[in-house]
């Protein structure tokens, strides 16, 4: 299988400069294109394991990341994003380019997937067993999936969770994990093994690093997973472990809030959704120590929480 | 009287005596407890004010009497203002 590690800097700066880079994630293909060195050497490191699929075919996303022209090349440089030709967005300092790939391949997919109910929550694997995280920004959701990487579990999406409506089964979609401000070096401290791209300063989240996925959660993206338990964390300085029953309709309800197309999707959401809860324990989880939160999360996954 | 909404077709799910229900008319979702879902179901089978729900759902509240009439008005009101049932 070609994969973007098997290609050479000098090949993958052509493909990337000529007709694009035609990068697998998960169900979804991305036409990528750019002339900005340093996002060409991150994509090169986080998406080493990925799939190159064929040029010349159909891709699901067209993605291009250019470099301001004229004057602006030299000074306060930028990256302008173009999606299939149009600019949805304004550009951004050069330097945030590779933070700019990750939330336009994420934009993409929430915005024109809608074959499959989109949740923002992390989702994650281990024994067979499906267990999703919905969580707003600040909740600790993303160092606490970083975390998990390290003990065995397999990264199906940092981000989002694509739920098939005709059987409920949650697909992957696994792509670099986004850690903000201090949970970067709190993941460097708690997983030395991780690989991280460089930190990105003043963005609109602040500073921004990306963990890069493991290879055998890559491997393993066609293989989706049925749901087994809902858990919305909540991180709390210095408070004990906490996992608390969550009444179903109350996870419903919770969740569908914390959909991206569920009002697009209507009853097909809804009833998706209810298919979701019936297969799932929901819960509450409030910690502070990530070792803790390591063992709680190995009895969830082998269902005796 | 109250009656359902015409064309609502109560889809919904249940668990644990709390509801969501899918309002197919105006695509909100509700989080309803299981009581409210009863009494769209007696509206679904015939028309009523509080005072008939009151008799046809005695078995099912814990309440009776006045303070379940009550109960019922408030509740319909609120089912009301959800576009669910409507006054006829």
């Amino acid at each position: 299988m070609l994969t973007v590690g098997t290609l050479t800097s000098a090949e993958l700066r052509a493909r990337l400069a000529g007709d694009g880079l035609v990068l697998r994630t998960g169900p979804f293909t991305n036409l990528i294109r750019s002339d900005v060195p340093h996002l060409i050497d991150t994509v090169a490191l986080m998406y080493a394991d990925y799939p190159v699929e064929p040029g010349g075919g159909f891709a699901d996303f067209h993605l291009d990341y250019r470099r301001s022209r004229g004057l602006r090349r030299w000074f306060r440089s930028q990256v302008h994003f173009a999606y299939d030709g149009s600019t949805p967005f304004q550009p951004l300092p050069l330097a945030q380019a590779y933070p700019m790939l990750e939330w336009t391949m994420n934009w993409c997919v929430t915005h024109r997937a809608h074959g499959y109910l989109i949740i923002h929550a992390a989702v994650l694997e281990k024994h067979g067993r499906g267990i999703i995280l919905p969580a707003p920004p600040g909740s600790g959701k993303s160092t606490l999936t970083a975390a998990l990487l390290g003990h065995g579990w397999r990264l199906l999406s940092d981000e989002m969770t694509l739920v098939r409506p005709d059987d409920g089964m949650l697909v992957p979609v696994p792509r670099p994990v986004s850690l903000k401000n201090a949970s970067i070096d709190v993941i460097r401290g708690f997983r030395p093994d991780a690989v991280l791209s460089r930190p990105v300063e003043e963005t609109t989240k602040g500073t921004i690093a990306h963990v890069k996925a493991p290879r055998d959660s890559i491997l393993r993206a066609g293989e989706p997973v049925p749901p087994a338990c809902v858990v919305f964390p909540r991180y709390e300085a210095g408070a004990g472990l906490a996992l608390t029953p969550l009444p179903k309709a109350r996870a419903f309800m919770e969740l569908a809030d914390n959909c991206f197309n569920y009002q697009v999707l209507g009853a097909r959401g809804f009833a998706a959704l209810g298919q979701l809860i019936d297969t799932s324990d929901a819960y509450t989880f409030r910690y502070s120590s990530l070792p803790d939160a390591m063992d709680l999360f190995e009895r969830l996954a082998l269902g005796t929480a | 009287m109250w009656r359902l909404t015409p064309g609502q077709a109560l889809v919904c799910r249940e668990w644990d005596g709390e509801a969501v229900l899918y309002n197919d008319l105006s695509g909100s979702t509700h989080l309803l407890d299981g009581a409210a879902l009863d009494v769209l179901y007696a509206l679904r089978d015939e028309p009523a004010d509080a005072a008939q729900l009151a008799i046809r759902l005695a078995d099912r509240f814990d309440a009776g009497g006045d303070d379940l009439v009550a109960a019922l008005g408030d509740m319909l009101y609120a089912l009301a203002g959800l576009d669910l049932i409507e006054s006829c």
